[in-house]
C-alpha cells in the first residue's frame, strides 16, 4: 500500500530541504512513489517552499514525466521518435494498445498500467525501445512486448 | 554610474548611457520600437519577439527590450529583415488569436490590433488551421478569454511582482501553454484578490471586467426603479481618459453625463469617504485608548484601513491572523449602499425595495465586495451593481453624450457633498492624510500642522511610506492620554508592498499605530477598473489631478462636510454609535 | 581516416592521473591547456570550452558552479548515455579538473529523466573516487575540495539548452533565459557557472594528460580532437563511433555498415539533412555541425514521414515561451499536412513557410527555435518534388 502524500512530502523535504532549487527533486520523489503528484502534495510543496500553489502547478505542467492526474502503478513510456518509429514503434504501440485495451495517454481501469508515448529516450541504437518505470526495454518485438506487459504487477 | 557611449541607430549617432537597453536607447533617439510583452511596471520577459532589431555583426536579430547597448553598436530598426520578422511575428500571433474585434471589450484599445494596423497586416498566410474559439471564464470581478491571449505574461508578472499573489501562471508547454491557475480552477476558487491589475496590463482582450452594463441600463429604463449612482473619488480623474480625452479631473462633466443617462440621483462616494474618516478616526482613537490607557491586550494595533476590497481579500487569504487589526469600517462604497437604502430612502420618501444602487468604481474588486453576504445590512443588497470607470465611459459613448461639450453640473443633495479629504481617497496615502487631518483636530483641538493641510510624507509613489507625528502636550478634553505620544503611521500601495509591511507587523518588527493599504499601485487611481493602459507616468498625472481637486474644494476636512454633519445629527447620532454599528461596520473571514 | 578511439578506447589512462597532473599545475595553466586544445563544446553549439572556463574563472562571485549537461535529447543521440555507462570515472574526473580550473568546489550532473538507470552507475563512480581521495575534501592531499551531485530532469528536451537547464535546476519551468547575463557570469543561483556536455568533460582528462598540441593534431583545422557519433536508422550496426573531427560522413557510414542511403541527418532533428550525393561532406563545425546524432534513411523511406515526425517532436518540445518557436513550429507542421493532403502543391505556395523558417532562425530565443526549421528547409528543398508554380496557373 502506498504511503499518504503528506508523509512523502515530509520525507522529500527532509531529504532535499525546502529551497526553491529543490523543487524538481521533491516533485520527482513524489511522482515516482505515487506515479503522480496529487493536489494536496502540490499545495504542501508550495507551502514549504514559500511560493504559490499555481507556481508549483505551473512547474509540474512543464515536464513530461510529471502528472497531477492519477496514473497506473506502472508507466510505460514508448518512444515514437524517428529511429524507433523507423524500427516499428507503431506496431509496438498497436500491440500494447490491443493488449491493454487502452489508447496512449490512458490508464487501464484496474490502475495497473498507464501507457504514454514519449520523445526520444536515447536508445535509438536498440530501437524500438520503451521505458517501463525506470527500466529500459529495447529491440522490442510484439511477442516480447506482450511478455513484458504480462510480467507487470 | 555608467559612462555615456555612442551607438548608431538607423545611421544617426546617439549618446546613451552604457548598459541601457536598445529599446531605451531608441527612445532617446526618438525611434519607436513596437513592443507587446514589455511593460514599464514589470520585469523584462523578452518573449513576444515584437521588438526585434538588427545589430551589425549579429547572426540573429536582437531583442531590443532586453539587450543592453554596447559601445559603437550599430542598430537598424526597420531594415527589410526587421520589418519582415516583425510582420511574421504579428501574423503568427494573429493566426492563433481569436480575432473577433467587434465583439471584444478592447476593440480600438488593443495593442495587437494597433500593431496589426500599423504593420498593414491585411492577409495571413499562416492561418493554416482554425482560430481558437472563445473560452470565457467568469468570476465576480474578472473575466478571462484565453482565446485572445498572446502569452506575453504581463498578467503573470503583474500578479506576482506587483501583487505578490501569483495565482496565474503559464501552464503546460509549447503551443498548448495557457495562462491558468492551480489545477486550472476558476479565478473564483483560488486566492485571486480580484484587483484587476492584470486587466489594465493585458495588451489584448484576454482579461476584462465582468460587465454589469446591461442590468444597469435595464434599471434606468424601468420607470418603477429609483436609480442612484455613487461615483468613487478616482473615477473623476479617469473618466476623461477612458473617453479618449487627455488625463484631467472632470467631476462636473461626469455628474452631468451620468444624469444624462437618465439616472435619478447622482451622488458621491466621497461623501461616505468622509464618513469613513469619522468612523475610522474614532475607531483608531478608541483602539489607542484601549491599548495605552486601559492596557487591553485584546486591542489590535496597528489598525489597518479597510477601504480597498482587493486588500481585504488578500489579507483574508494570506494573513488571517491579522484580521482583528483591520478596521471594522465598511468601505465607502458599502457605507454608501447601506445608507442609500435607509437614510436616503427616508429623505427621498422612496421605498428602498425600489432603489437600485449603482456604484462607479475604479475597481474590479468592488464587484466582488458588493456580493459579500455581509453587505446586506440595509435589509436589501446594499449595492446592486458596480461599474468600472471603463464601463461608465462605454455607457456615455453609447448614449451619444459629448463629454467635451457637456456643461458641468453638481451632485444631488443628501449624500452628494464632498471634501478634499474624501477626494484624496483616490490616491495612495489619501486615506491616511484625510484621517490625520481629522483625527489630529479631534484629539488636539487644532488643525494638523502641515502647510496647507498637505501631509506630504504620506504622498507620492514610494511603495511604502512612513510618517511619525508627535502630539503636543496640550490636548483636547478627553484625549489627554495621547499628550506627547508619537503617532507612527505607514502607507503601502500594491499588494507586494503590503506583503512587506504585513511580514514586518507579523514578526513584531513594526511599531506602527495605523497603516493604510491600497491594493493597487498608486492607489485607486491606478485601480483595475481604470482606463487602459497604465504606467507610472499615467498614474502620476492622475495623482496630480486628484490633489488639484482637493486643493480646489471649499472643505478640505472630512468632519467639515455639512451633509455628514447632518447625517449624524439626524440619523446616526454619534460616531461608532448603535446605528453606525448596524449599518457601517462589518467583519472579515479567513479564506483558504 | 577511420575510427580513432580516445574517449572510448579500451585501454584508459589511470583514474586520477589527469587530476593529479592538473593539481600540480596552476588553475590558470589548466584553463590555458584546455583553451589551447581548441576543444569546442560537444553538445552541438560548439562554443570553445577554454574560453568558457576562462570567463567563469575570471568572473567575480563566489560559489562557482560546474554543471554537466547530461540531458541529451536530440532525436538519435545516445552518445552521452554510452559514455556514462562506460566511462563515468573519466566524466567525473573531467568535472573535477574543471572545478579546479575555474575555482569551483561543486558540480552538478543534470541527468535527463529518461536515464534513471544511470544514477547508480554515477553514484558508484563517485564513491570510488571519494574512496581514492580523488573527490571530496582535500583531494590528493591538497586544499582543493570538490563534490558532485546528480539531479534528475523531468522530461523536457529544451532543458538541454544551458539556461533552460539552469532554470530547471533552480526548480523552475525549463525556459531559456535572456542573455546577457551569460551563465559564466550569472548562472545557477546567480553564481558564475560553466555548463559543459558529458563528452566535453570526458575529453578533458585526455587533453590534460596528452597536451593541447596532441589534441589539436587529432582533428582538422580549428575542429580539433575526436568526436563521438550516435548513429541509428537504416544501418547494419547502430551504435556509438568515435572519429576524428572533420572526418567525411562516408567514413562513419562505412564503419557502421550502411548500404542503401537516401538521406543522412547529421546533428539530429535540428541539424542538417543531406542527400546520398553529399557523403563527402565533413563532420565539423565548418560543414555539418556534429551534435552527436546521425540518422540514416534508406530509399524506402518517405522523407515527408520523417519531416512530420521531427516537426511533431518540436511542436511537443518547444517551451512555448517565445512567439516564433511556439507558433512557428505549429505552422511548419501545418504546411507539411497541407503538402500531404495536396492543398499545397507548388514551391510558390511554400514560399511563406520558407520565409517563416528563416525568421524563426534569427528571431527565436534559443537554439531550439533557431534550429528546428532546418529539417523543414532541408527536407522540403532536397527531397520533396514540387513544381515551382501551381498547376493551371
Amino acid at each position: 500500500m502506498s504511503r499518504n502524500p503528506q508523509e512523502i512530502v515530509s520525507d522529500a523535504l527532509a531529504e532535499y530541504g525546502s529551497g526553491r532549487e529543490a523543487v524538481l527533486q521533491i516533485l520527482t520523489k513524489i511522482n515516482r512513489e505515487l506515479s503522480y503528484i496529487p493536489e494536496e502534495a502540490v499545495a504542501a510543496v508550495a507551502n514549504a517552499v514559500g511560493v504559490s500553489n499555481a507556481e508549483i502547478y505551473s512547474v509540474i505542467s512543464f515536464y513530461s514525466f510529471f502528472s497531477t492526474e492519477p496514473r497506473g502503478r506502472n508507466i510505460i513510456r514508448l518512444c515514437t521518435t524517428i529511429s524507433c518509429e523507423m524500427n516499428g514503434s507503431r506496431e509496438i504501440l498497436e500491440t500494447i494498445e490491443k493488449e491493454l485495451g487502452i489508447k496512449a495517454g490512458a490508464t487501464t481501469p484496474d490502475g495497473r498500467i498507464t501507457l504514454e508515448t514519449t520523445s526520444c529516450i536515447g536508445l535509438c541504437d536498440q530501437a524500438p525501445a520503451m521505458m517501463v518505470n525506470d527500466t529500459p526495454h529495447t529491440r522490442l518485438t510484439p511477442p516480447e512486448t506482450r511478455r513484458i506487459i504480462a510480467g507487470l504487477e | 554610474m555608467m559612462p555615456n557611449i555612442s551607438v548608431k541607430i538607423n545611421g544617426t549617432v546617439t549618446s546613451v548611457r552604457e548598459g541601457v537597453t536598445i529599446l531605451d536607447a531608441c527612445k532617446t533617439a526618438g525611434v519607436e520600437i513596437p513592443t507587446l510583452c514589455y511593460h514599464p511596471d514589470l520585469s523584462l520577459a523578452g518573449n513576444c519577439r515584437m521588438c526585434l532589431v538588427e545589430v551589425e555583426g549579429w547572426r540573429t536579430l536582437a531583442i531590443a527590450c532586453v539587450t543592453p547597448v554596447t559601445p559603437n553598436m550599430v542598430v537598424l530598426t526597420h531594415s527589410k529583415k526587421v520589418r519582415h520578422a516583425r510582420r511574421t511575428v504579428l501574423k503568427l500571433l494573429l493566426a492563433s488569436h481569436n480575432v473577433n474585434c467587434p465583439e471584444c471589450e478592447r476593440n480600438k484599445n488593443c495593442e495587437l490590433q494597433e500593431l496589426a494596423e500599423i504593420h498593414n497586416i491585411t492577409s495571413n498566410e499562416y492561418q493554416t488551421s482554425p482560430k481558437p474559439e472563445s473560452i470565457e471564464e467568469v468570476s465576480p470581478g474578472i473575466m478571462r478569454d484565453n482565446s485572445r491571449c498572446i502569452m506575453c505574461t504581463r498578467c503573470v508578472r503583474t500578479c506576482e511582482e506587483l501583487q505578490s499573489v501569483a495565482v496565474i501562471k503559464p501552464v503546460g508547454r509549447s503551443s498548448s501553454v495557457t495562462i491558468s491557475t492551480f489545477m486550472d480552477r476558476s479565478l473564483n476558487d483560488v486566492p485571486c484578490t480580484q484587483c484587476g491589475q492584470c486587466i489594465v496590463r493585458c495588451p489584448t482582450g484576454a482579461l476584462f471586467e465582468t460587465s454589469e452594463i446591461r442590468p444597469v441600463w435595464e434599471a434606468i429604463e424601468n420607470p418603477d426603479k429609483f436609480v442612484v449612482f455613487q461615483t468613487a473619488p478616482a473615477v473623476r480623474v479617469g473618466l476623461a481618459e477612458a473617453l479618449g480625452l487627455p488625463i484631467d479631473r472632470s467631476t462636473g462633466q461626469m455628474v452631468a453625463a451620468i444624469r444624462g443617462l437618465g439616472v435619478d440621483r447622482v451622488l458621491d462616494t466621497d461623501f461616505t469617504a468622509d464618513l469613513t474618516i469619522i468612523e475610522e478616526g474614532h475607531e483608531l482613537i478608541s483602539r489607542l485608548k484601549g491599548a495605552l490607557v486601559d492596557n487591553d491586550k485584546s486591542v489590535a494595533l496597528p489598525m489597518m484601513t479597510s477601504c480597498s476590497p482587493g486588500w481585504i481579500k488578500f489579507i483574508e487569504h494570506k494573513y488571517p491572523e491579522l484580521l482583528s487589526n483591520v478596521s471594522t469600517c465598511k468601505s465607502p462604497q458599502q457605507m454608501f449602499g447601506a445608507l442609500a437604502k435607509t437614510y436616503l430612502a427616508g429623505k427621498e420618501g422612496i421605498d428602498p425595495a425600489n432603489i437600485v444602487s449603482v456604484s462607479i468604481m475604479p475597481c474590479t474588486a468592488k464587484k466582488f465586495e458588493k456580493e459579500r453576504p455581509e453587505m446586506r445590512d440595509s435589509g436589501y443588497k446594499d449595492v446592486d451593481y458596480v461599474l468600472t470607470t471603463r464601463e461608465l465611459a462605454r455607457m456615455i459613448d453609447e448614449a451619444g453624450i459629448d463629454f467635451e461639450k457637456i456643461a458641468e453640473e453638481k451632485f444631488d443633495r443628501w449624500m452628494g457633498d464632498s471634501t478634499g479629504a474624501g477626494v484624496i481617497f483616490g490616491a495612495t496615502g489619501g486615506v491616511m492624510e484625510a484621517a490625520l487631518r481629522t483625527a489630529y483636530e479631534i484629539i488636539t483641538g487644532h488643525e494638523i500642522p502641515f502647510d496647507g493641510l498637505n501631509v506630504e510624507p504620506v504622498r507620492g509613489m514610494e511603495g511604502i511610506k512612513e510618517a511619525a507625528i508627535t502630539m503636543p502636550e496640550r490636548m483636547a478634553t478627553g484625549f489627554e492620554f495621547l499628550a506627547g505620544v508619537t503617532l507612527k503611521v505607514a502607507v503601502a500601495h500594491g499588494l507586494a508592498n503590503a506583503k512587506i509591511l504585513m511580514d514586518k507587523v507579523q514578526s513584531g518588527e513594526a511599531d506602527y499605530h495605523f497603516i493604510e493599504i491600497m491594493a493597487c499601485p498608486g492607489g485607486c487611481l491606478g485601480g483595475g477598473g481604470q482606463p487602459i493602459p497604465t504606467s507610472p507616468e499615467i498614474r502620476q498625472k492622475r495623482t496630480e489631478s486628484i490633489y488639484a481637486e482637493d486643493a480646489a474644494l471649499h472643505f478640505r476636512k472630512s468632519h467639515a462636510n455639512p451633509e455628514v454633519q447632518l447625517l449624524y445629527a439626524e440619523f446616526l447620532k454619534e460616531p461608532l454609535g448603535h446605528k453606525s454599528h448596524e449599518l457601517l461596520h462589518t467583519h472579515y473571514i479567513k479564506r483558504d | 581516416m577511420s575510427e580513432k578511439k580516445i574517449l572510448t578506447a579500451t585501454e584508459q589512462p589511470d583514474t586520477g592521473s589527469a587530476l593529479k597532473k592538473s593539481l600540480g599545475m596552476t588553475s590558470a595553466d589548466v584553463v590555458f591547456e584546455v583553451r589551447e586544445s581548441e576543444i569546442r563544446g560537444r553538445g552541438g553549439a560548439g562554443f570553445p570550452t577554454g574560453i568558457k572556463w576562462n570567463l567563469a574563472g575570471a568572473a567575480s562571485g563566489s560559489n562557482k558552479m560546474v554543471i554537466c549537461n547530461a540531458d541529451e535529447g536530440e532525436p538519435g543521440t545516445f552518445k552521452d548515455r554510452y559514455l556514462i555507462e562506460n566511462y563515468s570515472l573519466k566524466l567525473l574526473e573531467g568535472m573535477t579538473i574543471a572545478g579546479y580550473a575555474i575555482g569551483s568546489s561543486y558540480g552538478i550532473i543534470y541527468l535527463r529523466a529518461e536515464y534513471p538507470y544511470l544514477i547508480p552507475v554515477i553514484e558508484k563512480a563517485r564513491e570510488n573516487l571519494i574512496r581514492e581521495n580523488l573527490l571530496g575534501e582535500n583531494i590528493l592531499g591538497t586544499d582543493f575540495n570538490f563534490d558532485i551531485e546528480i539531479r534528475p530532469g523531468a522530461g523536457a528536451y529544451v532543458c538541454g539548452e544551458e539556461t533552460s537547464l539552469i532554470e530547471s535546476l533552480e526548480g523552475k519551468r525549463g525556459v531559456p533565459r535572456n542573455k546577457p547575463p551569460f551563465p559564466v557570469n550569472s548562472g545557477y543561483l546567480f553564481r558564475p557557472t560553466i555548463v559543459n556536455n558529458v563528452e566535453t568533460f570526458t575529453a578533458v582528462p585526455h587533453i590534460i594528460l596528452n597536451g593541447a598540441e596532441w589534441y589539436q593534431g587529432l582533428g582538422i583545422g580549428n575542429c580539433t580532437g575526436t568526436k563521438l557519433f550516435s548513429i541509428s536508422g537504416d544501418i547494419e550496426n547502430p551504435g556509438v563511433y568515435e572519429l576524428p573531427m572533420g572526418s567525411p560522413i562516408s567514413e562513419l557510414l562505412e564503419a557502421s555498415g550502411s548500404k542503401d542511403v537516401q538521406a543522412v541527418q547529421v546533428g539530429g532533428a535540428s541539424g542538417a539533412t543531406i542527400t546520398a550525393d553529399e557523403l563527402d561532406r565533413s563532420l565539423s563545425f565548418e560543414d555539418l555541425p556534429p551534435g552527436g546524432s546521425v540518422i540514416v534513411f534508406n530509399s524506402s523511406r518517405n522523407m515527408m514521414d520523417v519531416l512530420e515526425n521531427f516537426l511533431e517532436f518540436f511542436v511537443h518540445e518547444s517551451c512555448g515561451q517565445c512567439t516564433t518557436c511556439r507558433e512557428g513550429n505549429v505552422r511548419l507542421l501545418d504546411a507539411v499536412h497541407l503538402i500531404r493532403n495536396g492543398e499545397i502543391s507548388s514551391m510558390e505556395e511554400l514560399e511563406p513557410f520558407f520565409q517563416l523558417a528563416e525568421v524563426m532562425k534569427i528571431s527565436s530565443k534559443c537554439g531550439l527555435g533557431q534550429t528546428s526549421p532546418n529539417c523543414f528547409i532541408d527536407i522540403v528543398t532536397r527531397f520533396i518534388d514540387l513544381p515551382d508554380e501551381k498547376e493551371g496557373e
